[in-house]
């Protein structure tokens, strides 16, 4: 007897064969090699039969020659599991669609919570999440991965030191850590003003403290501006001396710059791509073909999907190919030594205060070699040089 | 003339190696088991089938088998398995002279 399991994949159908003859015809069946099984008798006339799906098909032709008559009475296997379940198709959509929901719920954002940050903080907080688009109801695939909203709120929240973003399920933990910007002294320690590098004193604003030295004075490093020491002698008072000494100081400053510089810039063209990425498979969902553009950089991004509160191993890709283009660009002589200026300055200002000045520059060399300019510059730079300087216990009297 | 020494080399062969004799002769083999199975190999059909009686032609003859509420369970071309509550296994021998 054949396996019933592939019977029953295949599909059976119980016959009734009635009529005279009909040992006959299943000798002529069985010779034809259609299979028959549990063969039954009921009364004079009728025999049932169970036969294969595919069998009962040619059954017909063989009935037609003999005079019995047949008729279908059970169907069972696969095929009619099939049909049946077509037939009740919404039931089986309906399943499936709450599968879906239940997936698509799961990779919803459910919960923000923010631990550890004062209630102005944590305002400022859910403001640049909501720009960043983290908020209840937002599907995770559209929002920032967890790095990337760490970074964001670090950069653009002031007053954080660190915060730590996690996604447990369907909530994201934040963890803050403000910073505590110390409190500044009200009472200044008695102190000196003293020079912080050799200048020749542009102007001075002296608000508590005696002055030392005078405008057009040639002053030294670590030379005293503003003495602490005020009051007549005998009678002298230590103060923390305070004020702004802003004196001439000179820099030198040695740049190279290439006459032709070869660099990439996006285009603002780019292809978006969507897979399904299932283990090491990859499945294409959207965006097919190869981009129009050759030169391009890759930006690949992975989001998991969840399922209640289990990760499946599906996970949804996004590509983003942004076209580049190769461009060169070249300087004559002059623009290279205005941009090589530039480029000094820039270079000088950001080792100084925001409020120094730079009140003029010389070129002591310039040199154009191997497609490079190459200058030497020197800069007068207008700067406040006062730095506090605790009075030693010592000296008092 | 290979057929022949085919024939010859089997008959040998049956013989010396004690092989069955059905392979041989195109004897029916009959299996049973108890009262409730009955299995017979080289077989020429159905002849009539009822609940209670079973008829198969063989090369040589007809089996009759009696007994009671018989389904067959499987039939094939040369085999039939039949179950059932069996009685009697009958050979009719329609003319004597072509059996053993």
């Amino acid at each position: 007897m054949k396996n019933q399991w592939i019977e029953f994949i295949s599909g059976k159908v119980t016959v009734k064969v009635s009529g005279r003859g009909i040992e006959r015809f299943i000798n002529v069946l069985i010779r034809n090699g259609l299979i028959v099984w549990n063969v039954k008798r009921h009364g004079t006339e009728t025999i049932t039969f169970t036969m294969r799906l595919q069998d009962a098909l040619k059954i017909r032709r063989y009935a037609r020659e003999r005079e019995c008559s047949i008729t279908f009475l059970k169907r069972a296997g696969m095929p009619f599991l099939f049909k049946r379940l077509l037939k009740n198709s919404g039931f089986v959509g309906g399943a499936i669609l709450f599968l879906l929901l239940i997936m698509f719920l799961s990779n919803v954002i459910w919960g923000i919570e923010i631990k550890g940050a004062k209630p102005a903080t944590e305002y400022q907080i859910r403001k640049e999440l909501d720009k960043m688009g983290v908020k209840i109801g937002k599907v995770q695939f559209f929002v920032d991965n967890v790095e990337g909203i760490q970074r964001k709120l670090t950069n653009n929240v002031g007053n954080l030191t660190w915060v730590g973003v996690e996604l447990k399920g369907t909530t994201y933990h934040l963890q803050v850590v403000e910073k505590k910007e110390p409190e500044k002294p009200e009472q200044l320690a008695p102190q000196n003003l003293v020079a912080k590098k050799k200048a020749v004193i542009d102007s001075m604003y002296v608000e508590t403290g005696q002055k030392m030295v005078d405008i057009h004075d040639h002053v030294e490093a670590g030379q005293l501006l503003v003495s602490g020491i005020i009051g007549k002698e005998g009678q002298t008072q230590q103060v923390a001396a305070v004020g702004e000494v802003w004196g001439e100081t000179w820099y030198k400053s040695h740049v190279e710059l290439p006459l032709t510089t070869k660099f990439f810039v996006f285009n603002g063209q780019e292809k978006q791509k969507f897979s399904l990425i299932l283990g090491k498979l990859e499945i294409p969902i959207w965006g097919f073909g190869k981009p129009e553009f050759k030169e391009f950089e890759l930006d690949k991004n992975m989001k998991k999907i969840h399922f209640l509160k289990w990760e499946l191993p599906i996970s949804i890709g996004n590509e983003t190919l942004r076209a580049r283009e190769e461009t060169i660009r070249t300087y004559t002589e002059k623009e290279a030594e205005n941009n090589a200026l530039e480029l000094a300055k820039d270079k000088i200002k950001s080792g100084l205060d925001e409020e120094a000045i730079i009140k003029d520059q010389k070129i002591l060399h310039k040199e154009f070699k191997n497609g490079k300019v190459i200058l030497d510059i020197h800069f007068k730079i207008i700067e406040n040089i006062a730095v506090g300087q605790p009075i030693p216990k010592e000296t008092t009297e | 003339m290979a057929k022949k020494w085919g024939l010859r080399v089997r008959n040998w062969m049956a013989q010396k190696m004690d092989l069955p004799q059905d392979v041989m002769m195109d004897l029916p083999r009959i299996t049973m088991i108890g009262q409730i199975h009955i299995y017979i190999e080289n077989h020429r059909g159905l002849i009539t089938f009822t609940d209670k009686e079973l008829r198969l032609l063989l090369k040589q003859g007809q089996l009759q088998i009696r007994g009671k509420s018989f389904v067959i369970k499987t039939i094939l071309p040369e085999e039939i398995l039949l179950e059932g509550k069996i009685d009697q296994v009958l050979y009719i021998n329609e003319n004597p002279g072509g059996t053993k």
